[in-house]
């Protein structure tokens, strides 16, 4: 059955998600996920929560999943190391450099390869599992063909983003941001944050979501109030096809959500999984759409407040 | 490699015609963004073996570009064009997309790689990744500051490329943001994306093509040339993709000049003429923030940081 993974952005957060039927939930090593720090979490709430993982029989999983500077490689092993240490064996990695060196460091970790590698073929994925990737997260556009041809060729399993709202450019590829704006917040582990680059410090100013003009060779106006497309993939009704073709890992992000709507999500997601396993030939979506539009509508209020608070920051005052 | 290897991107044989290649030593050829861009040499293979044929009688070299974001789908024509551009000769395949890595690498290595600037190398390790797969040069990530790429080259053992001036790839997609229709039925395709369309918004300005995201503002390396030859940097690329020939041919001859003038050494200076160029082929300004660790947009240096026109 597949598994549902959810966000841990705080430990209150990683108990809620538990405690309402995630199977696995990921955190992010301060300075190394992609998200800003308060979202993020240090190695003792890391080990309290790896405990509370395993007191429930279930996984946690630590992403460092942000693109460092090849001088901070040595952070990288030591934190790593030291995780390990702890008990920790699950990690979510996008370079494929430092895969292989934590692979051939300690070959019983577990490793899943990020949305940040953009994971857009049969080949992609065939690449990230010789860096030593035993899970790839699907390129949250991805057809349901190449998800299929993943399951059936890859020999690796596959990891499928519901309700994530996707990027205007493909997710991993984009420095919009950090193009507008970045700083550098070095941590007292000697970590660069690189705030103002998702890929490299997690921060993402989105500036895509802010309001546009496009403009003409000669600044003639040819379009106001230009969207840059932003939407979500997945939604709740794609789960049972998502279900049926063997997708591994259902994830549902949401570290910067607050704790209560972040617990509704999970409980959500939890009941409509194990009704469409239960009765497959039997489940409808009806039912359960009306649950499902109250929770997206609280959850697009707080992404709505999110985005506004970024876009402000982002701008040189 | 004696002295250094000036690059130029060229998608076309509409962005070939009228553009000197004199002051360049290797031209790039093809998209990566679109495959239905007209002419673009990395989806019409028949013309490869022509124009490779061109710039190598003219003592060029010879790269070809893959798209950077290659759905399944995509990826029969990526066989085929790795295969075609191998058999026209060329000096090396410039390679986004790691399953076409993969591709490449399965094929035998008919033909070098290089990486280029959406494979997303930002570490030595990575390189070293891509070396081990077959790569010999690669182009860090547009975020990759200057020390990063000095530590990066030495470390992985792989030559780097610079982008030493051009519009910065910002982010790719695969959905044609200047069309309203799908591509397939939609008129404004090709046409579209030939014009200058530039997005604002409140303090920024970017340059979009489609399915590309650039910089509004040109990355300039012209007064930092001598710490790039001190740096131990000796591939350069002037972006010419989605300019005018005249841009490509003036930015050429000025870096031809600039970068020659840094190698030999001594007293170095950004002549009147050159800033000139670069100046009035930059009507959103320069900049070249990533290569000094701030953002991207802003300008460090003390010679054209004046030609910044908007906020």
């Amino acid at each position: 059955m597949a598994e549902l993974l959810a966000s841990g952005g705080s430990m209150e957060m990683v108990r809620a998600a538990f405690d309402n039927g995630a199977d696995a939930v990921y955190v992010g090593a301060t300075g190394w996920s992609r998200r800003r720090a308060q979202y993020e979490m240090d190695d003792d709430a890391i080990s309290e929560a790896a405990r509370y993982a395993r007191s429930a029989g279930r996984i946690l999983r630590v992403a460092f999943n942000t693109l460092p500077a090849s001088s901070e490689v040595p952070l990288f092993l030591a934190r790593t190391d030291a995780l390990r240490d702890a008990g920790v064996r699950d990690f979510i990695l996008t370079d494929p450099g430092l895969m292989m060196a934590l692979k051939n460091r300690h070959p019983d970790t577990i490793l899943h390869a990020s949305v940040g590698c953009t994971i857009i073929n049969v080949q992609d994925a065939l690449f990230y599992k010789e860096a030593g990737a035993s899970q790839v997260v699907a390129e949250c556009r991805m057809g349901k063909a190449t998800m299929r041809r993943i399951k059936a060729e890859a020999g690796v399993g596959l990891e499928v983003l519901v309700h994530a709202t996707t990027c205007y450019t493909l997710l991993g590829r984009c420095t919009m941001s950090s193009y507008t704006k970045q700083g550098h917040h070095v941590d007292e582990r000697g970590k660069d944050h690189f705030p103002g680059s998702p890929n490299r410090g997690g921060l993402c100013y989105r500036i895509c979501l802010s309001d546009w003009d496009q403009v003409g060779a000669s600044g003639e106006l040819e379009a106001s109030g230009v969207v840059l497309p932003n939407r979500a993939y997945f939604l709740a009704d794609d789960i049972p096809d998502l279900i049926d073709l063997g997708v591994d890992t259902i994830k549902i992000q949401g570290r910067e959500y607050s704790v209560p709507l972040v617990g509704r999500m999970v409980r959500f997601y939890r009941d409509l999984i194990d009704a469409c396993v239960r009765d497959r030939a039997g489940f409808r979506m009806d039912p359960w759409r009306e649950r499902m539009a109250r929770i997206v509508a609280d959850r697009d209020v707080e992404r709505r407040e999110k985005t506004a608070g970024l876009i402000s920051e982002s701008l040189d005052r | 490699m004696h002295g250094f290897e000036l690059i130029v991107s060229v998608a076309s044989p509409r962005e070939l015609e009228g553009t000197d290649l004199s002051p360049y030593d290797a031209v790039c050829l093809g998209s990566p963004y679109c495959r239905r861009v007209e002419g673009n040499y990395a989806e019409e293979l028949d013309l490869l073996p022509g124009v490779v044929s061109l710039l190598h009688a003219a003592g060029k070299r010879a790269y070809v570009t893959t798209p950077a974001v290659p759905r399944e789908a995509d990826l029969p024509h990526v066989a085929r064009l790795a295969d075609a551009a191998s058999d026209a000769g060329a000096d090396a395949l410039e390679i986004h997309n790691m399953g076409v890595l993969r591709i490449v690498r399965e094929k035998g290595r008919r033909v070098a790689v290089h990486m280029g600037a959406y494979a997303n190398v930002y570490t030595h390790l990575a390189a070293g990744v891509m070396r081990d797969a077959g790569a010999v040069r690669v182009r860090p990530n547009a975020e990759v500051s200057l020390e990063e790429m000095a530590i990066l080259a030495r470390e992985a053992g792989v030559e780097v490329e610079v982008l030493v001036h051009g519009k910065i790839p910002l982010g790719v997609t695969d959905r044609c943001f200047l069309l309203t229709e799908p591509e397939e039925s939609d008129p404004k395709c090709p046409s579209a994306c030939r014009e200058v369309h530039w997005l604002t918004s409140r303090q920024w300005v970017l340059k979009t093509v489609g399915k590309g995201v650039l910089s509004g503002r040109d990355m300039c390396l012209l007064e930092h040339l001598p710490r790039l030859v001190a740096d131990g940097f000796r591939v350069f690329r002037v972006e010419g993709l989605y300019e005018t020939a005249e841009y490509r041919s003036e930015i050429g001859a000025v870096y031809r000049k600039a970068l020659s003038r840094a190698f030999a050494g001594g007293e170095f200076a950004v002549e009147d003429r050159w800033a000139d160029a670069a100046r009035r082929h930059a009507p959103r300004g320069l900049c070249n923030g990533y290569s000094f660790g701030t953002a991207g947009r802003t300008y460090v240096g003390t010679v054209l940081q004046d030609a910044n026109p908007e906020v």
